[in-house]
């Protein structure tokens, strides 16, 4: 007999804050009521801003733990994220966390700046957050970084938990050794279970139990009691996704390389419906979590049967992101809680 | 000075709604709102008041309602008389809206 252990499930829900900040803050709120642990949102420079938004979340919400999902060290030194979740933790304290990772190359060629050496960035990112968090005075001479004598004018409250938004197997394995939760952007069970296995490698590096780190599928969502319109509402993102997955991932879930390339010409010409026509079932299995309730929650099952403790609902979330949320609060959550 | 002139006046519309209507109407409401692509017409001190009733349950209560009507009205005018009108069957409430309006016109 093969035992599996499923280890007990933690909902989150992303948002990107592209709409204006009442509707994000509303469905932040929605989220919260309809049991939702965890609120991610987003960080791109051509979108409302991560801390402003996080921080009316905090405000108009009571319990939900919150944080960016995630920002990168490019765009934003690490001091400064060190302030700004700092200065977040007070106005909600305990239930404030960090996401980062190395960042989208696409936003960060937009902004003309350079993804350098992003594991030792990431890594160096974490310990000059954490040192500063603690109180510390940092003097820090890295490979990306360095600061030369920087500390809080107030004083940290609390540790503050890292997550790490990881895809690559170093990655991955960095986010296993040194971060207190890994962000994993898949949503297929076989491109879970191969980065779980990059996680194991870093936790057990560092002598750690997997356990003892929170595995987030943070995934693209789509929601609906009909199945065509969520599938309708998950193509574009799948399209995106397709667009931005290397040939190892697209060869290991049997998906055209032309056909990948096709979508990637299209999108780069701005041809949205040409791109989203030559979206494939194939492709929306891989790279999405969509359909009826019913049909989420045996992914979500499968996904945590690889070895996730954390389930997040990325965009699209549904056709109707407010009934998406409804739909998940009164037919998936309890689904899964004891 | 209109802005607490609107508000008062929506405050007023409320009182016309009967209770077992104002949570669907809420409801209704703030799905048109979530969805309208009018978000720019949304003052932030009402988005606020919205809010600040929602993250209290109390956007089917009195000032939760009116900030909602008062929203739907700008964001969405269309819409919200075809859910007073037609959807929930509030005609007096709909026509007190269109005098609120009309007020606020001159």
């Amino acid at each position: 007999m093969i035992w599996v252990v499923i280890r007990v499930v933690r909902f989150g829900i992303e948002f990107v804050p592209r709409e204006a900040y009442w509707k994000t803050i509303y469905y932040a709120i929605q989220a919260e009521k309809r049991g939702f642990n965890y609120l991610w949102i987003t960080d791109h420079f051509n979108n409302r801003n991560v801390y402003v938004t996080l921080t009316a979340a905090a405000i108009y919400t009571n319990k939900i733990t919150l944080g960016p999902g995630v920002t990168n060290p490019y765009l934003v030194n690490p001091v400064i994220t060190a302030q700004a979740i700092a200065s977040l933790n007070e106005a909600a304290p305990g239930r404030v966390v960090l996401g980062v990772g190395a960042g989208d190359k696409t936003t960060l060629d937009c902004a003309g700046v350079e993804m350098r050496n992003p594991l030792a960035a990431v890594q160096e990112c974490i310990e000059i957050f954490r040192r500063m968090t603690s109180g510390e005075s940092v003097v820090f001479e890295g490979e990306v970084f360095r600061i030369a004598g920087a500390k809080f004018f107030f004083k940290p409250k609390g540790k503050i938990p890292v997550y790490v938004g990881a895809q690559g197997p170093k990655m991955l394995a960095m986010a296993g050794r040194v971060g207190d939760g890994v962000l994993i952007n898949a949503c297929h069970p076989k491109d879970i279970s191969y980065a779980v296995d990059c996680v194991k490698r870093g936790v057990s590096e560092a002598g750690k139990e997997l356990t003892d780190v929170d595995v987030a599928a943070y995934t693209s969502f789509s929601v609906h009691e009909n199945l065509k319109k969520a599938t309708k509402a998950a193509v574009p993102v799948v399209s995106f996704i397709v667009a931005g997955s290397p040939s190892v991932v697209l060869e290991r879930h049997g998906i055209d390389l032309k056909a990948a390339e096709e979508i990637r010409e299209a999108l780069k010409a701005s041809q949205w419906g040409q791109a989203f026509g030559l979206v494939s079932p194939e492709m929306i299995e891989a790279f999405s979590v969509c359909g009826t309730p019913e049909m989420c929650i045996e992914r979500i099952t499968q996904l945590l049967k690889s070895g996730i403790s954390q389930f997040v609902a990325g965009s699209p979330i549904g056709p109707n992101v407010r009934e998406a949320i409804n739909l998940i609060g009164e037919k998936i959550i309890p689904h899964f809680k004891p | 000075m209109l802005r607490d002139v609107v508000d008062m006046a929506y405050h007023k519309v409320v009182e016309t709604i009967s209770l077992e209507k104002r949570e669907e109407l809420s409801d209704k409401l703030i799905g048109a709102i979530l969805v309208s692509k009018n978000e720019d017409k949304m003052p932030a001190e009402l988005a606020n008041t919205i809010l600040y009733s929602w993250q209290r349950g109390l956007l089917a209560g009195g000032t939760g309602l009116a900030a909602l009507l008062e929203a739907a009205v700008l964001l969405e005018p269309d819409r919200t008389m075809e859910i007073l009108e037609v959807e929930l069957q509030l005609t007096s409430t709909a026509k007190t809206v269109r005098e609120v309006l009309l007020k606020a016109k001159k």
